[in-house]
């Protein structure tokens, strides 16, 4: 009797950065793919940006805390657990739907930790083997930004010229010259010309937090999901997975979800492939139980979930008598230090950190502290505090390399659920020592910056409660299946027909934004997948 | 608009408040004037949670006001009682604060009074491009990279 047909070739999970990058690839050869996702494909008229109310978005419609924005596709996260919680967004595109569009790329030293620095482990490939698929994921997305920066490995030109250059820029330059550090104009995911289709080069509004209503933020919505759609990957939407089903001999064969009405259904695939991001992975893969996987799919080993990582962040704003605007222009894409990323080890703590040199906020976000986490005094001094403040404040993210570690994990909480009854993720995260060494380090930076660069005030915020949008480690890479959850092609060393390609897959945090890094070994896992296909699926 | 939780007398009490909070500015009247009261009661017809702590915020500020009535204390009595109130339970009362804020904030009046003549899109701003001669310094610099 000939085998049932199966709905898909590749089923995956999720249509953020990763899946929709893989979407397109695995569809180039000619693979039936399906993509399963649990949010929507967010309007056009939801943005708020014409709207004098659109600063609210960030309390409401486009908060970046799930908890707090609490949309039907949402599901709950038990984070008392954590300092730091986790950021996402669950419709087409994922987290990049609304994101700064930082998209710095790892150094190659950051592969090597273990070899280079003694701690945490290598990752199974260097940075020389993902920098063809940088490059690809650069050509498919746009990028905006500059080569030649002596901070990194040489890179291809980038697709578009680097964003603005305003005062702003010049206050922070001043301290930048005194002190005689490194910077460069940030990669960004932000075009600054034309560049796609039905896509319009960056007009410099300001809050790309709240989203891109003009489609210049490469998000994976503008970038990745028209091309994979037209190669005929089906993408169902508002489709909650509960759990990937597998065989008596432990092999994937597809995943159950509800659909939009509700109802509860079955989809099959010769290969499932998760790219639910470094919460939802771990969280599908954990109610994911079976007489063969009974503490989780691809989990005898116990390390699905654990190791989470996130980028713990300082805020750091300075104050200038200057109007230096900061509220124009793109909220992140501005310049980075990386003077103090690589190990040294008279500093006190191992590995290093950045500084994000970035923008700031309107007149609403400002008063309520916003970015800057100190609201502005009420009463008889409210209007002179807010007016020394809004338009002259500048602020710096003060981004660490996170250590991976064990006790630092997601879990399936034993009370919370979503809306279908699924249970919700529990974190559970501390900063560790080396960590908290770094961050007083780099706080003490930042706040030398920005008196060299001549600010009147300083404000601090020294571990920034929402700023768990970097979610890593959870399915992490390694040769040994001890230690890892799947082998440097996202393959799961337990269930050879089952792939991780998100934020959980990374083995170390590196000390920048992620999602170029996730998208380029999302792209170099599913060209392997797509190339090796039929035996993997066999 | 019409209101839809708060009380008249509620209504009265916020405005109030808010009056202290964000007080007249030049030719903008205080934000309890100005309307944020309104905008408030909208919020908390929008969005249930916030009512629990903006009417225990209220209703302290009624306790600790004493036997005289919020509305009959001179200023500096005022502010103490709303310090007293913030001091107590900073929770609700920075939720107070927060969507007096908030109703303020985003009346395109009050941001005509700081410069900005409308929301972000869909004009956005004009800004100078990026200079490279800024960056010869740093073009100069050793690789910071290690290779691995």
């Amino acid at each position: 009797m000939a085998a049932p047909e199966l709905d898909s070739d590749v089923l995956i999970v999720g249509s953020g950065a990763s899946g929709a990058a893989a979407a397109w690839s695995l569809s180039r050869r000619g693979l039936r793919v399906t993509c399963l996702e649990q949010g929507r494909w967010v309007d056009p008229s939801d943005y708020a940006h014409s709207r004098p109310d659109y600063e609210l978005a960030r309390q409401t419609s486009f908060a970046k805390d799930p908890n707090v924005r609490s949309w039907a596709e949402d599901y709950p996260i038990n984070n008392s657990g954590t300092p730091i919680h986790p950021l996402m967004v669950n419709a087409v595109g994922g987290s990049t739907v609304h994101w700064s569009g930082h998209f710095p790329r790892m150094r190659p030293s950051d592969f090597r930790v273990k070899t280079l620095d003694g701690v945490a482990d290598d990752w199974p490939f260097t940075y020389w083997d993902l920098e063809p698929y940088y490059d690809l994921n650069d050509s498919m997305v746009g990028v905006s930004g500059l080569a030649g920066d002596p901070g990194n490995p040489p890179r291809s030109p980038r697709q578009t010229p680097p964003l603005a250059f305003d005062a702003g820029c010049e206050a922070y330059l001043r301290g930048l010259e005194k002190l005689g550090w490194h910077w460069w104009p940030c990669d960004n995911a932000l075009i600054s010309e034309p560049f796609g289709e039905n896509r319009s080069p960056c007009n410099c509004c300001g809050p790309c937090d709240i989203g891109c209503p003009i489609g210049a933020m490469s998000s994976a919505h503008v970038t990745y999901w028209p091309k994979a759609l037209a190669q005929g990957v089906q993408l169902i939407t508002h489709a909650r997975v509960e759990q990937i089903t597998v065989d008596r001999a432990g092999r994937a064969t597809g995943a159950l979800y509800y659909d939009d009405q509700g109802v509860r259904r079955s989809h099959t695939a010769g290969v499932v492939v998760m790219a639910a991001n470094g919460v939802g992975t771990p969280r599908l893969l954990l109610n994911s139980t079976s007489a063969r996987f009974p503490n989780g799919l691809a989990n005898n080993s116990g390390v699905v979930g654990a190791y989470l990582m996130f980028h713990p962040v300082a805020f750091v704003s300075g104050v200038f008598e200057e109007v230096v605007n900061g509220q124009r222009g793109p909220i992140g894409g501005l310049m980075n230090c990386q003077e103090f990323y690589e190990t040294d080890l008279a500093r006190g703590f191992v590995r290093g950190f950045e500084l994000q040199l970035s923008r700031s906020v309107g007149p609403l976000s400002v008063a309520n502290g916003g970015i800057l986490g100190h609201p502005v005094p009420w009463g008889s001094e409210h209007h002179e505090a807010l007016r020394s403040r809004y338009a002259h404040t500048m602020t710096t993210s003060v981004m660490l390399e996170d250590l991976p570690e064990p006790e630092n994990r997601v879990t399936l909480d034993p009370e919370l659920t979503d809306a279908h009854g699924i249970p919700a993720p529990r974190v559970e995260y501390r900063a560790g020592e080396n960590t908290q060494r770094m961050l007083e380090f780099s706080i003490a930076r930042a706040r030398e910056l920005f008196e060299a660069a001549g600010a009147v005030e300083i404000l601090v915020d020294p571990l920034v409660q929402e700023s768990g949008w970097h979610l890593m480690g959870t399915c992490r890479m390694g040769d040994d299946p001890e230690r890892s959850v799947i082998n440097g092609w996202g393959q799961a060393h337990e269930c050879p027909n089952l792939f991780v390609i998100d934020g959980s897959t990374f083995t170390t945090s590196a000390a920048v934004n992620p999602t170029s890094t996730i998208q380029a070994v999302a792209l170099r896992c599913a060209d392997w997948l797509g190339r090796n296909y039929r035996a993997v699926a066999a | 608009m019409t209101a839809h939780i708060l009380t008249p007398e509620e209504l009265a009490l916020l405005t109030l408040v808010q009056n202290e909070l964000v007080p007249a500015y030049g030719d903008l009247p205080a934000a309890g004037t100005l309307g944020a009261t309104l905008t408030v009661d909208a919020y908390l017809a929008e969005q249930p949670r916030l009512r629990r702590p903006l009417l225990t915020a209220l209703r302290a500020i009624e306790v600790r006001s004493g036997k005289t009535p919020f509305a009959e204390l001179d200023a500096g009595r005022r502010v103490e009682v709303l310090r007293q109130v913030e001091n107590a339970d900073p929770e609700s009362f920075s939720e107070l604060v927060k969507q007096t804020y908030n109703a303020y904030y985003t009346r395109p009046d009050v941001q005509a009074s700081l410069g900005i003549d409308g929301p972000p899109q869909p004009m956005g701003f004009r800004l100078p491009a990026f200079d490279e001669s800024r960056l010869a310094r740093v073009r100069a610099m050793e690789k910071l990279w290690r290779d691995a």
